[in-house]
């Protein structure tokens, strides 16, 4: 009976700043409020990726020649920008995705609280897509601002492992949907439509990416694809157990994302180790040739 | 061989003109009668606009686009299903239904929207778009507070939506008006007043387009949309050459036969070949002051018709 009232109190509170100093991501919806210019916005929300905008930051915590990974400063921008006037009614529009989903109503309500009419959901020609797409890229620019800015991972007293960190992103990338849990299996019903489907991946590409640069991988050879496909698929599957699951603070997830990231590792390390054994009998066969007499 | 030189006169009858006696108890083309009247003795500092492939005096393409649609109002219907093998129809349904016309939310106390859209359509005169728009505000948003003028420059067009609408539940209803008018300038109607501006298969025959579009930014309120459908560029070269084909060859050919008036069809395919591409008009839509979702335009069927919209943004 609660729940909606306490879904929406959720949001609001995860939408509104919390005690940080300088605009974040997070602020999307309230920057709107506080009349800040509209450039700012656009930055903070949709050049996640590129760090050559004006984002407003204070002194950056690491020294970007020490942090650099195989993440260019360049980076190329996103596949979907979004004009100042598209950002103002998407983000509007999160407001409403609690109550009513990734829908175009929420679409619509967006677009009046921004002050625009019913009719200019038409500056997003991808409707309800546009907005699940904008829900996906907001919550990853906030989970690196999280590790960037806030010191997700570097909480704990001890040095994480990748791995470590990887699975601890995973679970602060899945709790950021936490908020819209009613609403996601529809969200993942649009994605899944065929004309969906390429930017749905290219955004999962996105975040697996992401997720594998804060981490700090720095593997340069065919596991780069490897491990980021690993992200991946955890993830994705990783999101349906998140709609249906019930526990406390999501428990059973967590369980699920550890369970799902041993298997992956269980199974990179038996490739790993049939590689190996496939290359001792290719060399052992290679000297028995040899000691027959094999010019080989 | 009887194939062969039905082919050829397809062909050929595209160039040649048909010397049809003038006669004064039937109009078999009115457009010509419209091209025989001499220009004005003063046309030499007069600028000059396309009226299909030829080159007339501004001051008198209105009246011949005019004739053209007076002559073809009664026939509309049958020569666009001839033309477009019904495919028209699904053109404009899709159109509609990308627009989404209507509130589907109740309006909040603050709300400013949301009590029923205020729609302008414009070369609307059969009221093809409009009752589409009318039908999918009422039966899918539940929303009955939609309403649509209707505007045309042309009586005759409008006549005939009149009388079709007739037949809707939506006649005598304030929700729809006929009004005859100017695209490029339409006094009558305020400024900042108009949700949805729609002009479907007509800017192509405006004289000044980029006045249209000027004028269209001054009616709509901020956030308004301008919508136009209107037949463009195909991206094929095959498909381009067969498309080619049918216009030059069968469409004039249709309209001889059917409405007894090749040369208004004749206008007809060369005013589109005239039309600027897609890139172009987006440009010119731009130009107009509207902002453009996405790559601001949609191709149908290859190109054939486009989807163009731009939206006014706020102050």
């Amino acid at each position: 009976m609660t729940r909606p009232t306490s879904l929406l109190a959720l949001t609001r509170r995860s939408l509104t700043p919390r005690s940080s100093p300088s605009p974040r991501i997070l602020r999307t919806g309230t920057l709107l409020h506080q009349h800040q210019p509209q450039s700012q916005i656009h930055t903070t929300t949709a050049a996640i990726t590129s760090k050559t905008t004006t984002k407003p930051r204070s002194t950056p915590q690491t020294p970007r020649s020490h942090a650099r990974t195989y993440h260019s400063e360049h980076h190329p921008s996103q596949p979907h920008e979004y004009t100042n006037s598209q950002t103002t009614i998407l983000s509007a529009a999160l407001h409403h995705v609690p109550t009513h989903g990734f829908t175009r109503n929420a679409l619509t309500l967006g677009a009046r609280d921004a002050g625009f009419l019913d009719v200019s959901v038409q500056l997003l020609p991808r409707g309800e897509f546009d907005l699940i797409l904008f829900w996906l890229a907001s919550r990853r620019g906030l989970l690196r601002s999280k590790v960037e800015s806030d010191g997700l991972l570097a909480g704990s007293g001890s040095v994480l492992s990748v791995d470590e960190k990887i699975q601890v992103l995973l679970m602060e990338r899945l709790r950021l949907n936490v908020e819209v849990r009613e609403q996601w299996q529809d969200a993942l019903a649009v994605m899944s439509l065929g004309e969906n489907i390429p930017m749905a991946l290219s955004e999962l590409h996105a975040l697996a990416d992401d997720i594998m640069n804060l981490a700090g991988d720095q593997s340069v050879d065919a596991s780069w694809y490897s491990k980021r496909m690993a992200v991946a698929a955890v993830y994705a599957a990783s999101d349906f157990v998140m709609t249906r699951d019930t526990s406390a603070g999501l428990r059973d997830t967590e369980e699920f994302v550890a369970r799902r990231w041993a298997d992956a590792r269980a199974l990179g390390d038996k490739l790993t180790g049939v590689r190996e054994c496939l290359g001792f009998m290719g060399s052992t066969a290679v000297g028995l040739g040899r000691s027959w007499g094999l010019k080989i | 061989m009887s194939s062969r030189s039905l082919w050829r006169s397809l062909q050929t009858q595209t160039r040649r003109r048909l010397a049809v006696p003038e006669t004064p108890y039937r109009c078999f083309s009115c457009t010509r009668q419209a091209q025989a009247q001499p220009p004005k003795p003063n046309a030499d500092d007069e600028r000059f606009t396309h009226f299909g492939f030829q080159n007339v005096p501004e001051s008198q393409k209105e009246s011949m686009v005019k004739t053209v649609f007076s002559s073809v109002a009664s026939s509309y219907d049958v020569m666009n299903d001839m033309m477009s093998l019904g495919i028209h129809r699904l053109w404009k349904d899709h159109f509609v239904r990308t627009l989404n016309p209507g509130s589907a939310l109740p309006s909040r106390d603050h709300d400013a929207a949301g009590r029923g859209w205020n729609i302008l359509d414009i070369a609307g005169g059969t009221g093809d778009i409009a009752f589409r728009m009318l039908d999918h505000a009422t039966n899918i948003n539940h929303d009955t507070a939609t309403r649509v003028t209707i505007a045309d420059i042309n009586p005759d067009m409008l006549a005939e939506g009149k009388k079709r609408s007739i037949q809707t539940p939506y006649y005598n209803t304030n929700r729809l008006d006929f009004m005859e008018g100017n695209a490029q300038s339409m006094p009558s109607i305020p400024s900042n007043s108009v949700d949805l501006y729609t002009v479907v298969f007509g800017i192509r025959n405006f004289t000044d387009k980029q006045a249209a579009l000027n004028e269209a930014f001054r009616v709509l309120k901020p956030g308004g949309v301008f919508a136009c459908m209107e037949f463009s560029k195909v991206d094929n070269a095959l498909f381009n050459a067969v498309y080619k084909q049918w216009s030059f060859s069968a469409i004039p050919l249709i309209g001889q036969l059917v409405a007894g008036d090749r040369e208004s069809y004749q206008y007809l395919v060369e005013s589109i070949e005239q039309f600027p591409s897609q890139e172009e008009f987006r440009g010119m839509i731009q130009k107009a002051g509207f902002m453009i979702p996405g790559r601001g335009f949609e191709n149908l069927t290859g190109g054939i018709a486009a989807i163009h919209k731009g939206i006014k943004p706020l102050n």
